[in-house]
């Protein structure tokens, strides 16, 4: 009895916390204020229709540079983890007829998929990150079902960093341009293109190639890493 | 038949991908098909050598014509595979007869024996387990006919028919 007493209390006193912090914020006004400023000039200052695009590549560059060195770190410590352990798949043997043929038939398909992602990103939703994933998941394929698969390591590593270093690039060169670093000197200074077709702003489809390049070779990596899991080092 | 030549292949996987690009766009805009064309370009060279064998031969007007009649077939298939699926969910007594079915196929070409399995496995009622050389494990609802040449009739056959043309194996 008394422990429901308590609870009844107990339910009463967060009760009233909860309706006296809600009672101060006003109702139905908009309070998203630094949303509502993207929404309105999102157009005009960056080119692109899909907003979250623009925010994402254009307003908060910086941040995503930084999320696509999060990513090069976490590969990194992939890498670092297994290195010692790697050379050997534990498969036996190779995917079923149709595993095998169905990832090489697809392979084309979903790399087309996968750019076509990237390359949209300021006008459909997509971009980079699920363009580059879409395009690491026709390798994922390939390795599930070829047990002798490995991909070109001369080829993918020198991609990965190359994209890194190109993103970096634009940025610069938007320093060197506009004053501050990601300044997009593409839609804002030369104006290319017009809002909604492919070729509109700005720098979005550019960075938004070099990511999906980045996320496709690194998530690849990845996936080349871990897929050898093996013969454990001795000593 | 063999294999067709480097050029020939490459350029059937760009048209394919190009192909494929525009109803992924849906858009005649000349900056859409300059992209798309460079894309293809790029993932053909990249992809031709394990996407296809036959190359340009693959276009045959009379492979195409099959292709554009077998997905017509196909859905009609899979329409009435659907409502014999339901009747036998709905009907009080269930009348099914389960089991595994082994079936022939004379496709040889690999892409052609991923369709018949797969086109099998879409039509509800049947589903392949596994492709080993020219024999197809299927499992299959209701078991008409148990053997080897019975099943076969009834299972592969009609897609065999559209499969053989498309995909080179008609000689």
């Amino acid at each position: 009895m008394v422990k429901r007493i308590l609870a009844i209390i107990f339910i009463l006193v967060i009760g009233f916390w909860i309706a006296n912090a809600l009672a101060k914020v006003p109702f139905g006004e908009d309070k998203m204020l630094v949303g509502k400023y993207y929404l309105e000039n999102v157009k005009e200052q960056t080119g692109a229709i899909n907003a979250v695009t623009a925010v994402v590549v254009n307003y908060r560059g910086f941040d995503t540079l930084g999320e696509v060195t999060v990513l090069f770190i976490a590969s990194t410590g992939v890498a670092a983890l297994l290195w010692r352990r790697r050379e050997e798949r534990s498969a036996e043997v190779d995917g079923s007829l149709i595993l095998k043929t169905g990832s090489r038939v697809l392979l084309p398909f979903i790399m087309l998929f996968g750019a076509y992602i990237f390359i949209h990103g300021h006008l459909t939703p997509g971009g980079g990150f699920p363009g580059g994933a879409t395009i690491a998941t026709a390798f994922l394929m390939i390795y599930l079902a070829y047990k002798e698969y490995e991909i070109d390591h001369n080829l993918f590593e020198p991609l990965e960093g190359l994209s890194g270093v190109s993103y970096v690039a634009v940025g610069l060169i938007g320093l060197a341009i506009g004053g501050y670093f990601l300044f997009d000197w593409i839609w804002q200074i030369w104006e290319v293109g017009d809002i909604g077709r492919l070729l509109s702003a700005g720098f979005i489809p550019i960075i938004y190639t070099i990511i999906g390049i980045k996320v496709g070779t690194e998530l690849t990596g990845i996936i080349d890493r871990m897929i050898k899991e093996s013969k454990e080092v001795e000593g | 038949m063999g294999e067709a030549s480097k050029v020939s292949r490459y350029l059937y996987t760009v048209i394919i991908l190009f192909v494929i690009w525009l109803f992924l766009t849906n858009s005649l805009d000349p900056q859409e098909l300059t992209m798309g064309f460079v894309l293809s370009l790029i993932i053909a060279a990249l992809t031709y050598q394990v996407f296809t064998k036959y190359g340009l031969s693959n276009l045959h007007p009379k492979r195409i014509l099959y292709t554009v009649a077998y997905i017509p077939y196909f859905l009609w298939a899979m329409i009435m595979a659907n409502l014999d699926v339901a009747y036998r969910v709905l009907h009080p007594k269930r009348p099914i007869n389960p089991g595994i079915v082994e079936i022939k196929t004379n496709l040889t070409n690999d892409i052609a024996k991923l369709v018949l399995a797969n086109s099998i496995t879409l039509t509800p009622g049947t589903m392949s387990v596994d492709v080993k050389g020219d024999r197809l494990y299927i499992h299959w609802i209701d078991v008409k006919d148990p053997s080897l040449e019975g099943a076969s009739k009834h299972i592969g056959k009609p897609f065999e028919k559209f499969l053989r043309v498309i995909f080179h194996d008609d000689n």
